[in-house]
């Protein structure tokens, strides 16, 4: 801390403050162009000069430390007309209709307070309105270059440039405009731009907005927060948080302008019911009655567990623990899941077995900490664009990166080391790594020693996996296995994350032990910078999963053992046992045994793999009720009552982020035309089940505080407390700080892990002479799973439709150009889609998305399953191509 | 003016070279073409006794013997080199660095062309200034930053540090001392910017050529993000004869807080314009009447810019200025990088005055708001003025200008603009005046003439 005197008032500046945050926080308005929190101090604009005794000349506050004993003037007569003098050399070509247009940008405020009326004109050479979000016109550019230092120092993607010198000097967009450069739209120098030279094309047509509200991003797991600006109860803008833990200050084209859906034309905004075959407009109480019918009949006629829940891992915490609560309670089933069970439940069962707790160990924030980082089976830069842009900075300031990727990802192509594997071969390339750490004696003895057990018979288990044969399997090379396991081993501590590179596999469970083991064996755990952490999908299927929407797990992800007792003391009734998953409801159905399921924000037939296979079973179902903002595949083809519900911007409760951050969802505008949240529509569910008592609550915290006294690891956090800011968990009370780092000291299943033998069961998908190609599928920056929100917004100007990635050889030996289409056959199903033929990929593989619904990736997905989760195998598929 | 690739050396022979009271240190051999190779240099000027003695010595020691030499920068700030070398953070047990030597060959100062000389006929005393500093301060790589121009003596500075290497005076355990050194040599692409030592790291680094917020200074963080020193040509190559000499020895030139000798280049209206070596303090108006022969028209001289573009004019009353750091910098101006540019009353000061601050407006990195927005807005009134188009109210408006760019900017190419701006505007506003009042130039008579497009 640093006292000094400003303006002859003391003031206690904090470590690492800058002269101009210190003026601040004494509420000195101390003026700024070119400073942005977000960036290191370009002290370029120079209006921030403020005088410091002793100094021959003004300093610029915003590159200079605070220090003790300075005595500083902010606003001498000097200083201002300075500042003024400045103002007015911008102001001399600057468009004078500009400040009208957003009086709100901060130069145009400066202009007005500093009394500069502006005297130039645009030049229409220099406007660039092909971007579907950003409007451009350099006409308003004032070279403050903070457009070029956003984008390479918080996005790195180094789109803008400043090109030229003197009076010449201009920043322009590599590649011509912004949409035909390197630009992934995340919007952070229309954010931060200081004039509206690059601005937000929402602020021009819908104007400013009046109101802001903090929330959660409705998209990825990292967990994002954001600001809401709302005018007229219409959402008109979206900005990062700034102060935000997870985001800093950033966003990625989903959360800043993926906001379109909210008020898409097609949204369904009252309750109907299917009659003769038709969707007909009904009452609450009439489609309330008509799903409660169902259920009823259904309980009467085959029982209880004949019916399933799927929570959404789009709702609040709140919502999935009533989504659970009304299945096990109100049903009397233990049948409820939700889709963390086709991405990432075996990272929680893996990571659940292998050291007792099924999320991340780590935070985002150690990727800052760590000495290398270790990118498995994950695409963040498109998938988790924050947490990739986090990454990628720090491989550009030179930490080594190891990327385990079939394809040339960006991080990939950024990488020290990259093992562009064949899918499927996780594990061989697991136990090969593990082998290289323990041959060479590169393993954390003392770490194992103090911290695991059975690490002998883990040992032995490697022996199988010598470099060389895993490398054959793998199809990368041994140097480059042995290169990757130093780097990890040696360069601590080591951060690994993980995707559904790892997950959507038959071996998904074991090779999240895998890496487990990984980190047990090179001591990453317990510390900061290490760790093994799944980089969740959905924004909260953390929090679903966790809130119990699991067939055999309670709240807080508690075995049922443990748990259950509790729950019935709490509840004051039996509850049903573990109950089936997603995948066995699908099954009972095709079997008869299953017949009325209520899909909450979970579009079960488009997303689940096998479609051919899905339709018959769901076809078998007496009724399938569907709360859900839009008509969802599984709605259109197989629901019989529809309950329209909010999205996250017209409700309050919480959402869990992958690193286990429980964090306030604030409503910014009303509910849509009849539009209910879930917790009202499963309260309204639960009440007319005949548990009104149960399912009465005055609020969002209500559920939250009944949650904390079933789960002991968020006892700690209240709502008052997440008003300060999100809290990780573990925070078992109100005095506790919350949990960045687990595993410290000991593991919840004991003092120590246990190691235990691997073995490699390879896919029976894997190509053969009538099947040659392996098909895997993925997701992309500009869309989000099956695109129901995406796709209504212009990010499908940004992306219109899936493509599929062939290798050039391969295109070459089918006769395919880019752009042909192209059939994909396995051999459980067809679809058609259109060829982009890149070196991204291997020779012999093919990748798509599946956001296209028309194109229905999932029809030729099979039926293979990890064993412990059930969780699909998407990323491997036998298939073969043909043009069409 | 035809542009010169390469200098005149006839031009160089001076008669006080080489004597008591005007050593030749700098320019040994100059104008001689066949000066450059590594035996010349041995065999006829003491070439690299300096290193051998350096590389006897403790590293600390070394920088002590220049710290006692008093030699103060030549590349324009004129800070004293021993003690910049002393910022360089040394190893100790937690933590070992890996430290660089740059060396500023961008010379890029109007008026400026020793550097070029020292690269042209003493490479190698570069070179064994480079070994000294980087063994001194324990550097590995040394890089040579050249401006562009100057293709022809980058394949002569590339020639001679072969002639090194095969020697054994560069690579790996220089004649086994232990110290290894590299000197690698990186090509400026002409900008002026690029020779402000920050900007120069981030060319280095292929960054855009702008110079970098300070601190972080170059010793804490500089190329790569690595301790750095920069140094000029002339300071480095100096660094030989002070040691061969002693550091004691060499502070006995010159005066006392001002030592040694520096390489002076003379060009404009001066009957002998070229290099001239002399010790600091020679007063100015010996240099030119006694040393030069004055005028080179017969005209009296007018004006003088003392060290270089960036430095305030002197006009006659400050000629009899003492030239080193302290007394130029006394009498208003600076001693900067050593180039006397001479002006005669004939000389039009509004036309040099734009031709100036069109160099500056020009070459600007764009950062600084009030240098690049304010530089060209004074190119622009000074345009008018030029071409008869002038206000009365444009002499306030400029000088109003200056204290908002000078002092206010990143780095000195701000000052550097101000300084002759204000100068000028001061000795000579009659000049200006009358342009406007009369749209006739003074010094001439012509009729001002507007340009199409001039506002
Ligand atoms: C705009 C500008 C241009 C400069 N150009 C040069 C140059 O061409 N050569 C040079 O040696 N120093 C130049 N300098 C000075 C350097 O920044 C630096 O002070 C010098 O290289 C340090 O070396 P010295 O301590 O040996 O003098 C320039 C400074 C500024 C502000
Ligand atoms: S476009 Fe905006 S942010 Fe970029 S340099 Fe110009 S004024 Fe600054
Ligand atoms: S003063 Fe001028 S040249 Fe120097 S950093 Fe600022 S804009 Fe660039
Ligand atoms: S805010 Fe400090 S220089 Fe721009």
């Amino acid at each position: 801390m640093a006292r000094l005197l400003i303006n002859d008032l003391p003031f206690h500046a904090t470590e690492g403050m800058s002269l101009l945050d210190a003026a601040r926080a004494a509420g000195l308005d101390v003026p700024s162009l070119c400073h942005d929190r977000r960036l290191d101090a370009a002290s370029a604009c120079r209006l921030c000069e403020v005088e410091v005794k002793g100094q021959e000349r003004p300093l610029c506050a915003c590159a200079t430390p605070a220090t003790e004993g300075m005595e500083v003037r902010t606003h001498t007569p000097e200083l201002e007309a300075y500042r003024r003098g400045v103002l007015e050399m911008l102001a001399r070509n600057y468009p004078a209709d500009a400040p009208a247009q957003i009086p709100e940008a901060p130069f145009h405020r400066l202009l007005a307070r500093y009394g500069v009326e502006p005297t130039g004109h645009r030049d229409p050479a220099k406007a660039d309105g092909t971007h579907p979000y950003m409007q451009v016109d350099l006409s308003q550019c004032i070279d403050c270059y903070r457009c070029v230092h956003i984008c390479a120092e918080v996005q790195g993607q180094f789109v803008w440039k400043v090109l030229e010198r003197g009076g010449r000097t201009r920043v322009e967009a590599t590649g011509g405009s912004l949409l035909q450069s390197e630009c992934v739209s995340c919007g952070a120098c229309a954010d931060t731009c200081p004039t509206g030279a690059i601005v937000d094309r929402s602020r021009l047509e819908l104007g400013p907005a009046a109101a802001w509200t903090r929330t959660v991003c409705p998209y990825c797991g990292t967990g994002c927060e954001m600001q809401v600006g709302v005018a007229g109860d219409r959402i008109v803008a979206v900005k990062p948080a700034l102060d935000s833990p997870v985001n800093h200050g950033h966003l990625c084209v989903k959360g800043r302008y993926g906001t379109g859906f909210v008020d898409a034309e097609d949204r369904v905004l009252h309750p109907m019911v299917r009659r003769d075959g038709e969707w007909v407009r009904v009452s609450w109480d009439e489609a309330l009655d008509a799903a409660v019918d169902l259920l009823r009949r259904v309980k009467a006629t085959h029982g209880p567990e004949a019916i399933g829940v799927l929570g959404s891992s789009r709702a609040t915490n709140e919502e999935g623990f009533l989504a659970q609560k009304l299945a096990r309670l109100a049903l009397g089933t233990g049948n409820v899941d939700c889709c963390a069970r086709v991405c990432h439940a075996p990272s929680a069962a893996g990571l659940g077995l292998a050291l007792g707790t099924g999320a991340a160990t780590n935070s985002f924030a150690d990727i800052e900490k760590a000495g290398s980082l270790l990118v498995f089976g994950a695409n963040p830069t498109e998938n988790h664009p924050i947490v990739g842009t986090r990454i990628k900075q720090r491989a550009l300031r030179g930490v080594p990166l190891v990327v385990v990727d079939p394809r040339r990802t960006e991080l990939a192509r950024m990488a020290t080391v990259h093992l562009a594997l064949k899918p499927g071969t996780n594990m061989p390339l697991l136990l090969a790594l593990a082998h290289v750490i323990v041959h060479e004696g590169l393993e954390d003895k003392a770490f194992i020693e103090a911290r695991t057990v059975d690490f002998e018979a883990f040992a032995q288990s490697l022996d199988a996996w010598p470099p060389e044969r895993a490398a054959e399997v793998c199809g990368v090379t041994a140097d480059d296995i042995r290169a990757a396991a130093r780097i990890y081993a040696t360069a601590k501590p080591s951060y690994m994350c993980h995707g559904l590179g790892v997950t959507e596999h038959i071996q998904g469970t074991e090779t999240v032990t895998g890496l487990a083991h990984l980190a047990m064996l090179t001591g990453n755990l317990g510390v900061e910078g290490g760790g093994v952490n799944p980089l969740r999908g959905q924004n909260n299927v953390q929090g679903t999963a966790q809130m119990g929407c699991e067939p055999k797990r309670m709240t807080g992800y508690q075995p049922m053992d443990k748990a259950l007792a509790a729950h019935e003391a709490r509840w004051g009734a039996k509850l049903p046992g573990p109950g089936l998953d997603v995948l066995q409801m699908v099954d009972a159905a095709r079997d008869g045994h299953f017949k009325a399921l209520v899909a909450i924000g979970y579009d079960v037939f488009l997303s689940n793999p096998d479609a051919a296979a899905s339709e018959a079973a769901l076809g078998n179902l007496e009724g399938l009720v569907v709360v859900d903002l839009f008509m969802n595949e599984t709605a259109r083809a197989f629901g019989t009552v529809f309950l329209p519900a909010c999205s996250s911007f017209e409700k309050e409760g919480t959402f869990m982020n992958g690193d286990r951050r429980v964090q306030r969802v604030r409503a910014a505008v009303k509910p849509r035309g009849e539009a209910r949240s879930d917790q009202d529509i499963l309260c309204a569910l639960g009440a007319r089940l005949g548990f009104a008592e149960a399912f009465t609550y005055a609020g969002p915290s209500e559920v939250w505080d009944e949650i904390r006294g079933l789960w002991s690891a968020v006892a700690g956090i209240s709502y008052a407390r997440l008003e300060e800011g999100g809290l990780q968990w573990p925070c078992p009370s109100e005095a506790h700080p919350g949990t960045a780092v687990l595993h410290t000291d000991a593991f919840p299943v004991g003092p120590r892990a246990a190691f235990r033998p691997q073995a490699w069961n390879p896919s029976s998908e894997f190509p053969d002479a009538r099947w040659p190609l392996q098909l895997n599928t993925g997701r992309s920056l500009f869309h989000f799973n099956a695109a129901t929100m995406t796709d209504r917004t212009d990010n499908a100007l940004l992306q219109p439709t899936d493509r599929l990635d062939v290798h050039p050889d391969d295109a070459l030996a089918h006769g395919l150009a880019d752009g042909d289409p192209v059939k994909v056959e396995s051999r459980h199903g067809t679809f058609t889609m259109k060829t982009h033929i890149t070196d991204q990929v291997r020779p012999g593989d093919l990748w798509c998305t599946f956001h296209s619904k028309g194109i229905f990736v999932n029809r030729a997905t099979g039926q293979g399953r990890d064993p412990v989760t059930h969780t699909p195998e998407y990323k491997v598929t036998a298939v073969t191509i043909s043009k069409v | 003016m035809a542009i010169r690739t390469k200098p005149d050396h006839q031009r160089y022979t001076f008669e006080g070279f080489g004597s008591a009271k005007y050593p030749n240190l700098m320019l040994r051999g100059a104008g001689d073409l066949n000066n450059w190779p590594l035996a010349v240099y041995e065999s006829k000027h003491e070439g690299y006794a300096g290193m051998r003695k350096a590389l006897q010595m403790e590293p600390g020691a070394v920088i002590e013997d220049v710290k006692t030499s008093g030699i103060r920068g030549r590349g324009g700030a004129g800070f004293p080199a021993g003690l910049k070398w002393s910022f360089m953070p040394k190893d100790t047990a937690e933590r070992k660095f890996t430290r660089y030597l740059v060396i500023n060959a961008d010379e890029g100062e109007p008026g400026t062309f020793k550097d070029r000389a020292i690269l042209e006929y003493n490479p190698h005393q570069l070179i064994e200034g480079c070994i000294i500093a980087a063994y001194a301060m324990q550097a590995n790589t040394c890089y040579v930053y050249i401006r562009g121009e100057f293709l022809w003596l980058i394949e002569k500075l590339e020639a001679a540090i072969e002639e090194a290497k095969a020697k054994g005076y560069l690579g790996k355990d220089i004649l086994g001392s232990g110290f290894d050194l590299e000197i690698l040599v990186h090509r400026g692409a002409g900008a002026y910017i690029c020779g402000e030592e920050t900007a120069l790291l981030n060319s280095l680094e292929g960054r855009r050529g702008e110079p970098r917020v300070k601190p972080p200074f170059p010793a804490a963080k500089g190329v790569f993000g690595a301790p750095t020193t920069i140094n000029n040509v002339e300071t480095i190559a100096a660094v030989a004869p002070i040691l061969r000499m002693g550091g004691a020895e060499y502070a006995k030139l010159g005066t006392p807080k001002n030592t040694g000798t520096r390489v002076f280049c003379l060009s404009g209206h001066i009957k002998r314009p070229g290099l001239y070596e002399l010790p600091l303090g020679v007063p100015l108006d010996f240099i030119l009447n006694d040393l030069a022969g004055g005028s080179s028209t017969g005209k009296k001289i007018k004006a003088v810019i003392p060290g270089g573009a960036s430095a305030p004019v002197f006009s006659e009353k400050e000629f009899s200025t003492p030239m080193d750091f302290d007394a130029v910098r006394n009498a208003g101006s600076m001693a900067g990088s050593g180039g006397v540019i001479v002006l005669d009353e004939d000389t039009c000061m509004v036309q040099a005055c734009l031709r100036l601050i069109r160099f500056y407006a020009h070459e600007s990195c764009g950062q600084c708001t009030p240098c690049r927005e304010g530089c060209n807005w004074m190119e622009m009134i000074l345009h008018r003025i030029e071409h008869g188009q002038g206000r009365t109210e444009d002499l306030d408006l400029l000088a109003s200008m200056t204290p908002n760019i000078a002092g206010k900017t990143l780095c000195a190419l701000g000052d550097a603009a101000c300084g002759p701006m204000d100068s000028i505007l001061q000795k000579f506003r009659h000049e200006f005046v009358h342009h406007i009042e009369h749209k006739t130039c003074m010094v001439s008579g012509h009729r001002l003439l507007a340009h199409v497009g001039a506002h």
